[in-house]
């Protein structure tokens, strides 16, 4: 499989993902998909943003992390974000722990609107691969 | 609608809730992966998943996530919330296509703040599946509406 085993996770290294513009249709889509309740016309939902920051992690070069499980999340939510809002996500990872199959990645990410405002911030644990025989780069 | 919604006065620590079910189905995980652009091969690769450790496509965790905020306002009245402040929360097991989740609530905490107008309520929530083992589980804090004085 391509991606980042628990060997190539560089320490500290920042990645920054493209911008996402947040609209209407993600909103409905979410609370279609959650039946969470919409606190007004322009507000959204503050899991929505938290949804977003994986899948833009997709958006940059380096090849996504091979997870085996997403073991947990710690979360802050510190400004909410409106329809129209512009928000792109920053990481790094802070710690990694081998075992002897795989290893525990912890990451710290942002989650930055357009004003450079950190809205939501918070630490995710994942379990990945380490190579194989098969894998070995 | 706003005399409907419980403020954080009438919120009594150590209640509980539970919700109705909620079976995940698989245009559920493509709509997410969709959504939130998270195409990871474990929720979108039928047959990388056969080899994997839990034989199947799994939903996404923050799915699971999302559900069950959406349970928890089909478990009780709903609160009035004026902000979602954070959470603490446990991936255990895999939600796979066909499970049937649902949520266990109940609130342990709160706290007044220096703002008399709102109060900090935190609510531990599991998700259990249909055999009644617990998926996720974890703890959300949640800022809410001081009755109004007259």
């Amino acid at each position: 499989m391509t991606g980042s085993y628990f060997e190539d996770v560089p320490l500290e290294h920042v990645e920054e993902t493209p911008g996402l513009t947040i609209t209407s249709a993600h909103v409905a889509i979410y609370l279609g998909l959650t039946r969470e309740l919409a606190a007004d016309g322009g507000a959204v939902p503050d899991v929505l943003p938290l949804c977003f920051t994986t899948g833009l992690g997709w958006r940059v070069p380096k090849p996504p992390l091979v997870v085996l499980a997403f073991m947990g999340l710690d979360w802050q939510v510190l400004r909410s974000v409106r329809v129209g809002d512009t928000i792109m996500s920053r990481s790094r990872v802070v710690t990694k722990r081998p075992m002897r199959d795989a290893g525990v990645v912890v990451e710290e990410r942002e989650v930055v609107d357009q004003r450079g405002e950190v809205v939501q911030r918070g630490r995710f644990t994942y379990l990945v691969a380490k190579r194989t025989k098969e894998t070995r780069a | 609608m706003g005399e409907l919604r419980r403020y954080f006065d009438d919120i009594e620590l150590g209640e509980e809730y539970e919700s109705p079910g909620r079976t995940v189905t698989e245009a559920d995980i493509v709509i997410f992966a969709g959504l939130s652009g998270d195409y990871n091969v474990l929720h979108t690769d039928a047959e990388i998943m056969k080899q994997s450790i839990f034989g199947e496509r799994i939903a996404h965790g923050l799915l699971g996530l999302a559900i069950q905020a959406g349970l928890f306002t089909r478990a009780t009245q709903a609160y009035a919330t004026l902000a979602f402040v954070g959470l603490r929360w446990k991936f255990k097991g895999p939600i796979k296509i066909g499970d049937t989740i649902r949520l266990r609530a109940k609130v342990i905490g709160k706290k007044e703040t220096p703002k008399p107008d709102r109060g900090l309520v935190t609510v531990q929530r599991s998700v259990l599946n249909q055999r009644g083992e617990v998926v996720q589980e974890g703890e959300t804090d949640l800022m809410i509406e001081r009755r109004p004085r007259p």
